[in-house]
C-alpha cells in the first residue's frame, strides 16, 4: 500500500529518455532518407544543378564560418551570445561599399590612354582597401560595442548582457536604416570580379559557372580561417585568449590583462565579420541595413552546430550549414523559400539530440 | 545500528583526473560524520556524487539501502537528502522566508489549478508552510529577519538560512559543506553547538565537510580522511589524530615522524 | 588643476559631439526640434522644417547636460567654482569644435551642390541648412562652437549650484515628508480603504473611457491591452521562471491562426462560435507550449533563446510559404474573421472590443497574480535565481519550466485570438520577430516579475509611440538604446517587483527550545 500511494514520477528516468531520443533521431533520419530517395527517383535535377548548389553552399558556408568564429570566440570567453554580431557584419558591408563607390567615382587615365575609374584601373588596391575599411569599421564597432554595452555588465546574471546585446542589435540595425536609408544597394565590383563571369565547367551537357567572386570569397575565407587558427594557437595573444577562456581569475593572477584580452577578442571577431560582410557584398551584390540579421542567426546556428566555443567546430559548422541549406530543399524536394526553415530545424534538432555540437565536448559541468 | 548512507566504490573522473577514487563510506543513523582532507582532495566532489549533482562513473550510492545512483537531484531531495554549499547559494532576490518555503517544495500537494482557484486545501497548505517556515527561521535564530532579501542578510545569517532551507526539505540526511568557513571563533562555536542541536533535536544524520579541526574533533562521531580522491583513513577523532598517514597528507611526507619526535620531546620535558 | 581631469572633460565633450553628429545624421535634430515646436503650441505642417529657435532649445539641453557631466565627473570630490567652469568650458569647446568640423564638411559639400542623400539618406539640403542655423557655413560652425561652450558652462554652473544646494534640498525633503506624515497625507497612505477607492476610480474609468474617447483611442488602447496580455504571459516565462524565450510570437501566431482558421469562411469554412474558438485558441497555444517545451527545456538559457527564436521564424516562414497555402492562405493571410456574439447579438464596435480586451486583461492580471504569489510562483522564481540549487532543493525544475512555458503561451494565444478578431484579419507579417522583441522590451523596461510594471511598460512602449507619432521611425532605435541603458543603470525595470512580507511571529512557548545563538551582524 505504501508503495502504491507514492506519486508516479512525472519525468521518465534518464536512460529511457536517451533511448527515446535515439529512436526519434533514427526515425527522423530514415524519414529524410526515404524522402530523398523518392525525390532522387524523380531525377528532377541534373548533375550540373547539384554541383552548382554545392558550390554556392560552400561559398555561403565560408562566410557563415567567418561570422561563426566571432560568436565562438566571444562565447568561449564571456559565455554570452553576442547578439549584435550580425550588425557588426552589416557595418563592414557598408564600409567596403563606400570604398568601392569612392573609387568608382574617381576617374583616372590608364596606361593605354583610356579613361576609366580607379576601381577598374587598380582593382587589387581597391579590393584590398575595401576589405581593410570593412574590417576596420567592423572591428571598431566590435570594440565599442563591448566597451559600451557589455563591459559595464561583467558579472551580472546571464540574462542581463544577453538583453543588452539584443538592444545593441536593434539599435545598430535601426541606426543603419536611418543613416543609410532603407533601400537596397548594389555593390559595384571591379570588372575583374564581375558577378557574371567565372570558370565554365561542362557537365552533363550544360555549363556550370564557377564565378570568380565565389572562388575569391572561398579562398579568402579559407586564408582568414587559417590565419585565425595560427593566431590563436601560435601567438602570445592567442595563448592569453585561451587562458582567459579557461579561467579569468587565474589568468588575471598570471598577469594577463583580462579586459584588454576581451577587447581584442571583440576586435578580432569584428574584423572577421567585417571581412565576411565585404565578401557578402562582392558575391551577392544586393544588400541593405538588414543584411546582417539572417547571416548572424545562421552563423550562430553554425557555431552551435560545430560546438560553441570550439574554433574548428565553427568552421566545420559554417560549411556544413551552408551546404545543407543549399542542398536541403533540392534533396527533400521542397520549395527553396523554405531553406531558412531547414537551417533552423537543423539547429533545433542538433540541440535536442547532441547539445554539444558536432565537434564540441560536453560543456564542463557547472562548478558547485 | 541502521545505516543511512552507504557509498560503494564511488569514483568520479574528470577528463584524466580521478577526483574521487573508489571511496567507501558508511554512515550510521544519527551520526555526525565528518569528511576532512587537504584542499582538492575531492570532498565536495564526493558530496556532489551523493546529492546527485554528479553521476559517478563507477560505484553505487545507497540511501536507506536503496540505490539513488543516477537520480535527478530533485528526486534525491524528495527522498530525504538535503545539502548546503561551500560558497553560499541562496535565492538571492527572494526573502529569507521565501527561501525556506521553497525548501518545502517536495512535500507540497497542490498544483497550479488549486493555486488559481485558491482552494481550501491550498490555502491551508500555504498557511501551514508559512507558519513552519517562520518556526524554522526562529529555530536557526533569524526570527525577525524573515522579510529581508537573502542577499541583504549578513554572512553568518546567510549560512544559517541555507541550513534552514535544507531543514525545510525535512531530510533524514543533511550534508553540510564547510558550514563555519569565514566565521570568527565565537560564530564557529555557535555553529558547532547548532549542528549538534540539529542532530539531537531533529534526529537528522549529518555529514560534514570541515576544515576547522576543533569543530571536527569536538562533534564528530566518525571521521573519514580523503587525499587525492582516496580515502586514506577512517575512525573516531582520537584514532584520526594519531594516524601518521593523515598527518603526512596534511603536512607533507616526513611530517609524521617529526611530529612523533616532537611529541616525545614534549612528554620527555614534562 | 590636474591635467587628467581636463583630458577627461575633453573626452566626454568629444563623446557629446559624436552624439550630436549622430543625431544630425539620422535626422533626429530636425524631428525633435519639430516636436519641441509642437509641444510649445505652435503649428508645424507635414514636411515643414521647424523654426531655428527650437533647434537652439534642443542643442541647449544637450549642451547643459554635457557641461553638467563634465563638471561632476568624480562624485567624491568637492567642487570649486573655477574647477567647474574650466571643465565645463573644455567639454563644451571640444564638443563644439567637433560639431563645427562636421558642419563645415557637410555644409561645404552641400554648398558645392553635392547631394549626399544617395549615401546618407537623411542629409537633405534643407536639413543641412537647418543644422547651420540658416547661416553661412563658417558662421553656422562658429555659432555651434559658441553655443555649445556657453551651454556647457551653464550646465557646469548648474551642477555646481545643485551640489551646494543639495543639503538644503535634503533638509526640505525630510521636512515635507514629516509634514505629510503628520497630516492627512500620512493617514491616506497605507489605509486599505484608499486602495479600494483608487481601484473603484480605475474601474469607473475603464467603464467610461472607451465610450467617450473615440475609435482612434480605442484602437490604440486596445493594442496596448493586447500587449499587456502578451507581457503578462512572457513575464511568467522570462520574468518569473527566468527562461529567455525569443520566439514568443510563435504562440501569438498559433493563437491568432487557430482563431482565424476556425472562424473565417475562407479557407476551411469553419464558422465556429467566437467563444468556443477563443477557448480553442488558448488551449492550442498552451499545448504548443508544452510540445515545444518537452524537448528544448533541458537546454541552458542562451541555447533556449536561440532555439525559440528559430522556432518563431520557422512558424512565420511556414505561414508565408506556398507549402501551406491551401491551409493558411499563404502570404495573403486570413480575412473575414468573426467577431464576438452573445445571445444572438454581435458585439463588433470599437467600444465592444475595448470592453472585451479590458475584461481579458483584468482576468489575466488576476490569474497571473494568483500564480505569481503562490507556491508555483516561488518555485519559478527559485529556478530563475539558481536553477541547479532549486532542483537540489527539491523543485522539479523541468515540470515547472514546462508549466511556465505553457501558461505563458496560453496568454499569448488569448492575445493572438483577440488581435485577429479585432482586425478581422491576420497574416504572416503580423507575426514577425519584432513582436517578440517588443514584448520582451516591455517586460524588461516595466520590470521583470512585476505586474504593474508590465502594464506601465505596455503603455510606455506601445502607447507613447502612438502619441508621439513624429518619432515613429526612431522608435526602435530608442528601444534598442533603452534596453542597453536599462541593463546598465536599472536592470530591475521602471516598476520593480516587490517581495511579499510573509514572516509570522512565533510565540516562544509554543516552540521547541530554540538554540541560543548569536548571529554575526544581527544585533
Amino acid at each position: 500500500m505504501e508503495a502504491l500511494r507514492k506519486k508516479i514520477p512525472l519525468t521518465l528516468p534518464q536512460n529511457s529518455i536517451k533511448i527515446i531520443r535515439i529512436i526519434a533521431a533514427l526515425l527522423l533520419l530514415a524519414l529524410v532518407i526515404v524522402r530523398a530517395i523518392d525525390v532522387a527517383a524523380e531525377s528532377q535535377f541534373g548533375a550540373d544543378t547539384w554541383l552548382r548548389l554545392s558550390v554556392s553552399g560552400l561559398i555561403i558556408g565560408g562566410m557563415y564560418a567567418l561570422i561563426a568564429i566571432g560568436y565562438t570566440l566571444v562565447y568561449g570567453i564571456l559565455f554570452m551570445i553576442n547578439f549584435a554580431h550580425g550588425e557588426v557584419m552589416m557595418l563592414g558591408t557598408f564600409g567596403g561599399y563606400f570604398v568601392f563607390e569612392a573609387f568608382n567615382a574617381i576617374q583616372v587615365t590608364a596606361t593605354d590612354g583610356t579613361q576609366m575609374s580607379f576601381l577598374n584601373a587598380n582593382p587589387v588596391i581597391a579590393i584590398f582597401l575595401a576589405f581593410l575599411m570593412g574590417m576596420t569599421i567592423a572591428a571598431l564597432s566590435g570594440y565599442f560595442l563591448e566597451k559600451i554595452a557589455y563591459r559595464p555588465l561583467r558579472g551580472a546574471p546571464r540574462l542581463v548582457p544577453l538583453i543588452s546585446a539584443i538592444g545593441a542589435s536593434i539599435f545598430l540595425q535601426n541606426a543603419g536604416q536611418l543613416l543609410f536609408g532603407p533601400q537596397r544597394r548594389q555593390y559595384v565590383n571591379p570588372v575583374v570580379l564581375d558577378r557574371g563571369i567565372g570558370w565554365n565547367l561542362e557537365l552533363s551537357g550544360s555549363t556550370v559557372v564557377l564565378t570568380y567572386t565565389g572562388i575569391f570569397s572561398l579562398v579568402l575565407s579559407a586564408i582568414l580561417m587559417v590565419g585565425l587558427y595560427l593566431l590563436v594557437q601560435r601567438t602570445k595573444l592567442g595563448r592569453a585568449m585561451r587562458a582567459v577562456a579557461q579561467d579569468k581569475k587565474t589568468a588575471a593572477l598570471m598577469g594577463i590583462n583580462v579586459d584588454q584580452i576581451i577587447s581584442r577578442t571583440f576586435v578580432i571577431s569584428g574584423a572577421l565579420a567585417g571581412a565576411a560582410g565585404v565578401m557578402w557584398g562582392i558575391h551577392n551584390g544586393l544588400f541593405n541595413y538588414f543584411v546582417g540579421f539572417l547571416p548572424g542567426i545562421k552563423a550562430f546556428t553554425a557555431a552551435v552546430l560545430g560546438g560553441i566555443g570550439n574554433i574548428p567546430g565553427a568552421m566545420v559548422g559554417g560549411l556544413f550549414l551552408g551546404i545543407v541549406e543549399s542542398l536541403g530543399p533540392a534533396v527533400l524536394g521542397i520549395d527553396f523559400q523554405l531553406k531558412d526553415v531547414i537551417a533552423f530545424s537543423i539547429l533545433i534538432l542538433v540541440l535536442i539530440f547532441r547539445p554539444s555540437g558536432i565537434l564540441g565536448e560536453a560543456l564542463s559541468e557547472e562548478k558547485v | 545500528m541502521k545505516t543511512v548512507l552507504e557509498t560503494r566504490h564511488v569514483s568520479k573522473i574528470f577528463g584524466g583526473l580521478v577526483a574521487v577514487n573508489k571511496v567507501d563510506l558508511v554512515v550510521p543513523e544519527g551520526a555526525i560524520a565528518s569528511i576532512i582532507g587537504p584542499n582538492g582532495a575531492g570532498k565536495t566532489t564526493l558530496f556532489n556524487c551523493i546529492s546527485g549533482f554528479y553521476k559517478p562513473e563507477i560505484g553505487q550510492v545507497l540511501f536507506n539501502g536503496e540505490s539513488i545512483h543516477g537520480m535527478l537531484t530533485d528526486k534525491i531531495a524528495a527522498k530525504g537528502i538535503a545539502r548546503t554549499y561551500q560558497n553560499i547559494r541562496l535565492f538571492k532576490n527572494m526573502t529569507a522566508v521565501e527561501n525556506i518555503m521553497v525548501g518545502f517544495e517536495p512535500h507540497l500537494e497542490h498544483g497550479w489549478v488549486a493555486a488559481m482557484l485558491k482552494t481550501k486545501g491550498y490555502q491551508k497548505e500555504e498557511k501551514y508552510i508559512i507558519k513552519e517556515a517562520s518556526h524554522l527561521l526562529h529555530y536557526v535564530g533569524l526570527a525577525g529577519l524573515g522579510d529581508h532579501l537573502a542577499l541583504n542578510l549578513p554572512y553568518g545569517a546567510q549560512r544559517r538560512l541555507e541550513i534552514a532551507r535544507a531543514l525545510a526539505n525535512q531530510p533524514k540526511l543533511l550534508l553540510l559543506d564547510e558550514p563555519t568557513a569565514g566565521m570568527n571563533p565565537q560564530e564557529t562555536d555557535d555553529m558547532k553547538n547548532f549542528i549538534r542541536h540539529i542532530r539531537d533535536d531533529l534526529g537528522i544524520t549529518i555529514i560534514l565537510i570541515e576544515h576547522d579541526m576543533r569543530v571536527v574533533m569536538d562533534i564528530s562521531d566518525q571521521i573519514s580522511v580523503l587525499d587525492y580522491g582516496q580515502k586514506i583513513a577512517e575512525g573516531t577523532p582520537k584514532e584520526i589524530q594519531a594516524n601518521p598517514r593523515v598527518i603526512e597528507a596534511y603536512l607533507g611526507p616526513g611530517a609524521a615522524a617529526l611530529s612523533e619526535k616532537y611529541r616525545k620531546e614534549k612528554t620527555h620535558d614534562a | 588643476m590636474n591635467k587628467q581631469s581636463l583630458q577627461k572633460s575633453a573626452a566626454s565633450g568629444l563623446v557629446f559631439g559624436i552624439i550630436v553628429i549622430f543625431l544630425a545624421l539620422i535626422g533626429f535634430t530636425v524631428v525633435f526640434s519639430g516636436l519641441i515646436q509642437k509641444v510649445l503650441g505652435q503649428s508645424l505642417g507635414v514636411g515643414q522644417i521647424p523654426r531655428i529657435g527650437n533647434f537652439f532649445i534642443f542643442l541647449g539641453f544637450l549642451g547643459i547636460w554635457n557641461g553638467w557631466r563634465a563638471a561632476r565627473q568624480d562624485s567624491h570630490e568637492s567642487l570649486t567654482l573655477p574647477k567647474v567652469l574650466l571643465r565645463a568650458f573644455v567639454a563644451g569647446l571640444s564638443a563644439g569644435v567637433l560639431v563645427m568640423v562636421y558642419a563645415v564638411v557637410v555644409g561645404g559639400l552641400d554648398a558645392r551642390g553635392v547631394d549626399m542623400r544617395t549615401y546618407l539618406s537623411m542629409l537633405s539640403s534643407d536639413s543641412i541648412k537647418f543644422f547651420l542655423f540658416n547661416q553661412s557655413v563658417a558662421m553656422g560652425g562658429l555659432i555651434h562652437v559658441g553655443f555649445s561652450t556657453l551651454m556647457a558652462v551653464v550646465g557646469g554652473l548648474l551642477a555646481f549650484g545643485s551640489e551646494k544646494s543639495q543639503e538644503q534640498v535634503k533638509a526640505t525633503r525630510t521636512k515635507v515628508q514629516n509634514w505629510s506624515q503628520r497630516t492627512w497625507l500620512g493617514k491616506v497612505q497605507g489605509n486599505p480603504y484608499v486602495s479600494y477607492v483608487l481601484m473603484g476610480v480605475v474601474l469607473l474609468l475603464l467603464v467610461l473611457l472607451p465610450r467617450t474617447w473615440g475609435a482612434y483611442w480605442n484602437y490604440v488602447m486596445g493594442t496596448v491591452g493586447i500587449y499587456v496580455l502578451l507581457g503578462l504571459g512572457l513575464n511568467i516565462i522570462v520574468g518569473l521562471s527566468g527562461q529567455l524565450v525569443l520566439g514568443y510570437v510563435a504562440f501569438f501566431a498559433i493563437g491568432a491562426y487557430t482563431f482565424a482558421l476556425t472562424t473565417s469562411p475562407e479557407p476551411h469554412n469553419l464558422v465556429w462560435n467566437f467563444w468556443i474558438a477563443l477557448a480553442v485558441s488558448v488551449v492550442a497555444a498552451a499545448l504548443s507550449g508544452v510540445l515545444i517545451g518537452l524537448p528544448i527545456l533541458r537546454l541552458r538559457g542562451d541555447y533556449l533563446a536561440i532555439v525559440t527564436l528559430g522556432f518563431g521564424e520557422i512558424i512565420r516562414i511556414l505561414l508565408k510559404s506556398d507549402l501551406l497555402k491551401d491551409f493558411t492562405m499563404g502570404p495573403r493571410g486570413v480575412r473575414n474573421i468573426a467577431g464576438p456574439t452573445l445571445f444572438g447579438r454581435s458585439f463588433t464596435s470599437d467600444v465592444d472590443y475595448m470592453y472585451i480586451i479590458i475584461l481579458a486583461v483584468l482576468l489575466s492580471v488576476f490569474l497571473a497574480k494568483r500564480w505569481q504569489e503562490s507556491s508555483i510562483g516561488r518555485a519559478w522564481l527559485s529556478i530563475s535565481q539558481d536553477e541547479t540549487v532549486a532542483q537540489a532543493t527539491g523543485v522539479d525544475t523541468y515540470k515547472y519550466k514546462l508549466l511556465a512555458l505553457s501558461l505563458g503561451a496560453a496568454f499569448a494565444g488569448l492575445g493572438g485570438a483577440l488581435f485577429a478578431s479585432r482586425n478581422q484579419f491576420t497574416g504572416p507579417e503580423d507575426h514577425a520577430l519584432m513582436v517578440s522583441i517588443n514584448v520582451l522590451c516591455l517586460v524588461i523596461v516595466g520590470g521583470m516579475g512585476s505586474i504593474p510594471g508590465i502594464v506601465l511598460g505596455a503603455f510606455v512602449l506601445k502607447g507613447l509611440p502612438e502619441i508621439l507619432r513624429e518619432l515613429e521611425s526612431y522608435r526602435l532605435l530608442v528601444f534598442g538604446a533603452l534596453l542597453v541603458v536599462m541593463m546598465i543603470i536599472r536592470p530591475e525595470g521602471l516598476w520593480p517587483a516587490r517581495r511579499p512580507k510573509l514572516e509570522r511571529p512565533v510565540e516562544p512557548d509554543q516552540e521547541p527550545a530554540a538554540v541560543a545563538i548569536t548571529v554575526g551582524g544581527k544585533q
